[in-house]
């Protein structure tokens, strides 16, 4: 766990620091994967940053009139770079909803784009996870194993680390090769269905899930239902771009 | 292998979703019990460190004290520059919340990196009314794993850690409104 970077009088924090660099490096490969997935690599960027900007507004405009007694008796508040006084779910919904717009305005294609920001994603979460493992988020089971960290009072499973690895796998999957045609929505289906797995498989090892009834772990549940709508859209999509059976020569 | 696959895509869809139905299965059987809320560690969702530190004035302050309260233990300096600006906030929320008897702020000064002189004269030009405890030997600063200063942690009634805030200035919103957010949860 390294929450703090401390370069001389200047303590960074890890974690934040980790995700702009992901944001960057997959806006980076996003870009220079984007001809090769037929889609400008231009648009895609401005889309990712405006729905940032977007989700970040939403998500303290919403944390606002969450606590609007509070935000009317000191007003400034709503500009003040705390960042922790916003609300999520919120600024998720703002986020998705603003691009989803501007996509639809700039008349966006829908697979190539969400398969380019797959791969952007791909790379993102590589970053997500070593960002977890600086903060002690999503952190591990107690284990006895001999890579196992202290933790939060326990030596626990690393695995924020599992979870990095297995997005790297992931990245290294998707990323396309040179004179490989790929169908459009292959590459963002394979990434939900992927992820999904990797989540369902170390599920077992972290210590933070939260169960439903006969201790059914709720985030392995949702990842099997994406895994399974992920999976049978590539069926659809391999279906309905199959060649035609060519017809028997004595017909 | 993959001509395979290529050619049951069905059949592979059907297979990987069963064998993730028996790994769900088996997870579920072998669930470790979270200790959670019991373990004492500086993080949300786990139970707060106790400790038991003194005021300037002799004062024994104790975290066990307060349990059924809303506590905001805040770990400051006095030649920390955010520590400085946010304390204003803090005060604010203490005059907001004293007459509810609900919500406590305990301003642990990380004494064994300053000088209790400087306490008393940073309270005193700050006029600070809630407790301030001092950490004379680093004990709850080490505790706590503060690594930068301020750090700030919501404790529920239950003396869980809700949130942490490293860094600062915090403002009288974020403050008034992490500590309503937990006072509105069942006692």
């Amino acid at each position: 766990m390294f929450p703090i970077l401390q370069i001389g009088p200047l303590a960074l924090q890890a974690p934040g620091l980790l995700l702009i660099l992901g944001v960057w490096f997959g806006l980076t490969t996003a870009e220079r994967y984007a001809a090769r997935l037929k889609s400008a690599s231009n648009p895609i960027y401005n889309l990712v940053l405006l729905g940032l900007l977007a989700g970040i507004v939403g998500a303290r405009l919403a944390y606002a009139v969450q606590y609007r007694t509070i935000f009317l008796a000191d007003p400034l508040s709503l500009v003040s770079l705390t960042p922790t006084m916003l609300n999520g779910e919120a600024g998720l919904t703002a986020g998705v909803l603003v691009a989803l717009i501007s996509a639809n305005r700039k008349a966006l294609p829908l697979w190539p784009t969400l398969d380019t920001l797959a791969v952007g994603l791909s790379i993102f979460f590589i970053a997500w996870h070593l960002a977890n493992f600086a903060s002690g988020n999503a952190f591990g089971a107690p284990t006895r194993l001999p890579w196992a960290v202290d933790l939060w009072g326990e030596q626990r499973h690393p695995v924020q680390l599992y979870e990095m690895a297995a997005a790297i796998g992931i990245a290294i999957l998707l990323l396309p090769r040179n004179n490989t045609p790929v169908l459009p929505g292959i590459t963002f289906w394979s990434w939900v269905a992927l992820s999904a797995l990797a989540r369902l498989l170390f599920e077992l090892f972290r210590g933070d899930s939260t169960t439903l009834i006969w201790n059914l772990h709720s985030a392995q549940l949702f990842a099997w239902l994406a895994a399974g709508i992920a999976l049978w859209q590539i069926g659809l999509i391999r279906k309905r771009n199959r060649p035609p059976t060519p017809l028997h020569p004595d017909i | 292998m993959l001509i395979w696959i290529d050619r049951h895509w069905t059949l592979f869809t059907l297979t990987v979703l069963s064998l993730s139905l028996v790994w769900i299965g088996l997870t579920a059987a072998q669930s470790i019990p979270t200790t959670q809320g019991q373990t004492p560690a500086p993080r949300p969702g786990f139970k707060a460190p106790a400790f038991s530190l003194t005021t300037l004035t002799g004062e024994e302050v104790s975290l066990d004290a307060y349990h059924g309260k809303v506590v905001i233990l805040n770990i400051w300096t006095t030649w920390c520059a955010f520590c400085e600006t946010e304390m204003p906030a803090f005060q604010n929320a203490f005059e907001a919340f004293n007459p509810l008897n609900d919500v406590v702020i305990l301003a642990v000064n990380s004494t064994v990196q300053d000088d209790p002189a400087a306490v008393a004269q940073f309270i005193a030009r700050k006029g600070l009314q809630f407790a301030i405890p001092l950490d004379s030997d680093g004990r709850v600063t080490h505790q706590y794993q503060v690594r930068a200063l301020p750090t700030t942690f919501f404790i529920d009634r239950q003396g869980i850690i809700r949130d942490i805030v490293v860094g600062g200035p915090l403002t009288t919103a974020m403050i008034q409104s992490r500590a309503a957010d937990l006072l509105s949860q069942e006692p």
